[in-house]
């Protein structure tokens, strides 16, 4: 029917075993938001590449105003005004904004000057209300910029379609919203729009229809956004089993009552971190800290929020004291803590859940028992004798105690989903002895079942005494499980507020407009 | 001084050629490491394709064939077998140096140099002085120029770019990474043919084992040295060879006050000492994009 800008028919997408999308038939009306739902892991970013040609489908067909699409063909896609925003940035670092839109460009002048190039491109940023400088590298802008050149970028060619991988989830409250503005306005320059998100309220508040996704099927939609309510989305999106099961996954989807812990007397406790005017060099992740102070007592659970890149992962390495500090003290555990090492700060009781769990948190290629014992081998001695076979029982042990699901304690990590990947890495950092840890974007890319898990376990070592620093992008988490949240912005601790959390006055302060 | 100037541009412009080559498999994310093998290939074949046909122009044919034979060869293994490119540049280099070494001794049996009756043709008595040196000098400013033209100033060069930087943002706007990398190994083997023709038959018109001796890898670093940037990484070629212009300068004038060594040693000295100074003032190729990463594709 020509009356769908996208018809997708039985579309099915294998990687092995796995089936990433099952029989997908929907069909998108012209003109229109349109969300599409569903969990990590229901098949959202694949259904969004199947229709933008960079996955091709091992059964069904696309259909784009009622022509068939070559599967798998970005280029076919493209002609047919298919565009696809990536959640992760898409576009070189090293071009400058004008040479990101020329290089996706399959219309006239194929060869330039720089002046033309910069003159070509600056008036399309201004119609799209985009203000970087065309000659701005795509590296030096901040994420927000960044994603409006991606969509920029998006629109150079005669855009029809626009899909948009979680265009949200780099964003802060009033970039989000800015984004809906922008979304809206295209919508009524008449593109039809597809955003794939996983906040419910943000369904509500932005789509005209809404598409539910999970385990790879089609659950719903489109469903006018005018029939459904929150719970009915929540419901639709876990499943029947799961859903009104905790609290946490309501919170997690960003649809429930957020639980504001009251502040539990805990100023009395012992500052288990304590960095006075801190300053570091420039890291090569991120800013340099400059002259952040920061307080965390035993027991409590400290939020870090802020725009990716201002300063947390900075933050977290001179916690863990890679890199070099400028000005400034820091105590761990009542310890100045300056000049330790790494394996010393550890000693004191410093655990650390890291950002990139696939990265610095695990060993992909080796064996669970030895990522498991990793954190004991390194405050050990140098030349501390091992013995496997007892290393290997207590890490079983340890393994089933944190209900992590695997087969034998001598298969590698990378075997691991990434929930369960990270039971292993909490099996390992919190114990006991944990004096502070440090979780970085803890939940990141595990379904609603891990993050909840997450969050118990991190409550359970702060009421065991531990302080929490819990690092994530995720307004809704940080203000669900914080006693306390702190905001950085460009390597500054910006703003400090206590529950209950004002969203507005956070976003604020995360943008520095406060 | 007019000696001096003659002597750089034949020892510069074989150099030029081959660094041309890794700037554009640099700019399209390949490490070429091969660059050894492909300059005594196209030296090779070129004296062995005059020998045999007696014309340079089919020669040089069939040298720029060989080399984008032996290109396709690097892409298939590094884009397919998906091996390592560094180990498989060397891998070439290897092929290069002891597979010509063994056609020489195959067809002439001898280890020694293979001459040819003619070479690349000389630029003529126009360019009074200048009149020895071969069209391939001649045509240096323009090659650079275009290669200039073509990686940095059109929409072919950025999608190159792109694809050697972030091969999954090329493949989201419709480009195949690998196709662009064959392009330009393929465009590289070319002009690594036309620098090992240079060399052997500019000025010299002989053939040798192991004749680059190194230059190939002289070329890598001035790849590193310019930043991937064709001018840059021409500068930075010309810079090695005015280095070496000056260390035969200074053996005949102070003859052996100066270890013989030493002075021969001077132009990969300056290689390093170079390599060293890139790092040094703008991060080198990071700047660019590169580094020694692995190609991402996500």
């Amino acid at each position: 029917m020509a009356a769908h800008a996208l018809a997708c028919r039985a579309i099915g997408v294998t990687y092995g075993s796995l089936k990433a999308l099952d029989d997908v038939s929907v069909a998108f009306a012209p003109g229109q938001i349109h969300a599409v739902v569903g969990q990590n892991g229901a098949g959202k970013t694949t259904f969004a590449r199947v229709v933008a040609g960079l996955v091709a489908p091992s059964s069904g067909s696309v259909e784009v105003s009622g022509n068939s699409v070559l599967p798998g063909n970005v280029a076919a896609s493209r002609a047919q005004g298919v565009e696809l925003v990536h959640q992760s940035f898409a576009l070189p670092p090293s071009f400058t904004v004008a040479e990101a839109l020329e290089f996706g460009f399959t219309g006239k002048g194929a060869l330039y000057s720089r002046p033309q190039l910069l003159r070509r491109w600056q008036s399309h940023l201004a119609a799209l209300d985009v203000s970087v400088a065309p000659s701005a590298r795509i590296r030096d802008l901040p994420v927000e910029a960044q994603q409006g050149v991606e969509i920029a970028r998006a629109l150079v060619t005669d855009a029809k379609i626009l899909i948009l991988d979680e265009p949200t989830a780099v964003l802060s409250p009033t970039g989000i919203e800015a984004l809906f503005q922008r979304v809206r306005r295209l919508k009524a320059q008449g593109v039809t729009i597809l955003l794939i998100l996983h906040k419910i309220r943000e369904v509500l508040a932005v789509a005209d229809t809404v598409t539910v996704l999970r385990g790879g099927k089609l659950v719903a939609g489109p469903l006018p956004v005018a029939d459904v309510t929150a719970p009915l989305l929540a419901t639709l999106i876990v499943g029947e089993a799961v859903a009104g099961a905790s609290g946490d996954v309501a919170a997690a989807l960003g649809a429930g009552e957020i639980s504001h812990t009251a502040h539990r007397g805990l100023d009395s406790r012992p500052k288990v971190a304590d960095l006075n005017a801190l300053s570091t060099r420039p890291d090569p992740e991120g800013p340099a800290l400059a002259e952040a102070s920061l307080a965390i007592r035993a027991g409590e659970i400290v939020g870090v929020a802020g725009v990716e890149g201002n300063g947390q992962r900075t933050l977290v390495r001179a916690l863990a004291g890679l890199v070099e500090t400028t000005a400034g003290t820091q105590h761990l555990a009542g310890v100045g803590s300056e000049k330790l090492t790494l394996a010393e700060r550890r000693r004191l009781g410093l655990r650390i859940i890291p950002f990139e769990r696939n990265v610095e948190g695990l060993s992909l290629t080796s064996s669970l028992w030895e990522n498991w014992v990793a954190r004991q081998l390194v405050e050990g001695k140098l030349l501390s004798f091992i013995a496997p076979r007892r290393i290997r029982e207590a890490c079983d042990r340890a393994l089933r105690a944190w209900s992590v699901r695997y087969e034998t304690s001598t298969q590698r990590a990378g075997s691991l989903s990434g929930g369960n990947a990270q039971k292993v890495i909490l099996a390992r950092e919190v114990d006991d002895d944990a004096k502070l840890i440090i979780a970085a974007q803890p939940t990141r890319g595990l379904d609603i079942g891990a993050t909840a898990f997450v969050w118990q376990s991190l409550r359970a070592a702060a009421a065991r005494g531990s302080g929490v620093l819990v690092i994530s992008s995720d307004l809704d988490e940080l203000f669900d499980i914080s006693d306390r949240i702190v905001v950085m912005l460009s390597g500054r601790i910006v703003a400090e507020f206590t529950a209950p959390f004002d969203l507005g006055a956070v976003g604020a302060a995360m943008t520095g407009a406060r | 001084m007019i000696d001096l100037i003659i002597s750089i541009l034949r020892s510069g412009t074989p150099l030029v050629y081959v660094t041309l080559a890794g700037v554009i498999a640099q700019r399209a994310g390949v490490w070429n490491l091969g660059l050894e093998g492909l300059m005594i290939i196209g030296a090779c074949a070129t004296v062995l394709g005059i020998i045999v046909t007696g014309n340079f122009y089919v020669a040089m044919a069939i040298a720029m064939l060989l080399c984008m034979l032996a290109s396709a060869l690097l892409w298939f293994v590094i884009d397919r077998l998906k091996a390592n490119p560094i180990i498989a540049g060397l891998g070439l280099t290897g092929l290069g140096i002891g597979g010509t070494a063994l056609a020489v001794q195959a067809i002439y049996g001898s280890l020694s140099a293979v001459n040819a009756p003619i070479g690349v043709p000389r630029i003529g008595p126009l360019f009074g002085p200048f009149a020895p040196l071969s069209i391939f000098v001649l045509a240096l400013p323009f090659v650079v120029f275009g290669m200039w033209v073509l990686l940095r100033r059109t929409r072919f060069g950025l999608r190159l770019a792109a694809a050697g930087e972030h091969p999954f943002a090329a493949r989201s706007v419709g480009v195949n990474p690998s196709r662009m990398r064959l392009v330009a190994l393929l465009a590289g083997g070319v002009l690594a043919a036309i620098g090992g023709a240079e060399l052997a038959a500019g000025s010299l018109n002989l053939f040798a084992q192991n004749m680059t001796s190194g230059r190939g890898f002289m070329a890598f670093a001035a790849v590193i040295f310019g930043a991937g940037h064709p001018i840059g990484a021409t500068l930075a070629a010309f810079f090695f060879s005015v280095v070496s212009a000056l260390g035969i300068r200074a053996q005949l004038s102070f003859g052996d006050a100066l270890p013989h060594d030493l002075l021969q040693a001077l132009p990969y000295v300056a290689t390093v000492f170079g390599v060293w100074l890139s790092g040094k003032l703008r991060g080198g190729l990071r700047a660019a994009g590169g580094g020694f990463g692995e190609l991402r594709d996500n």
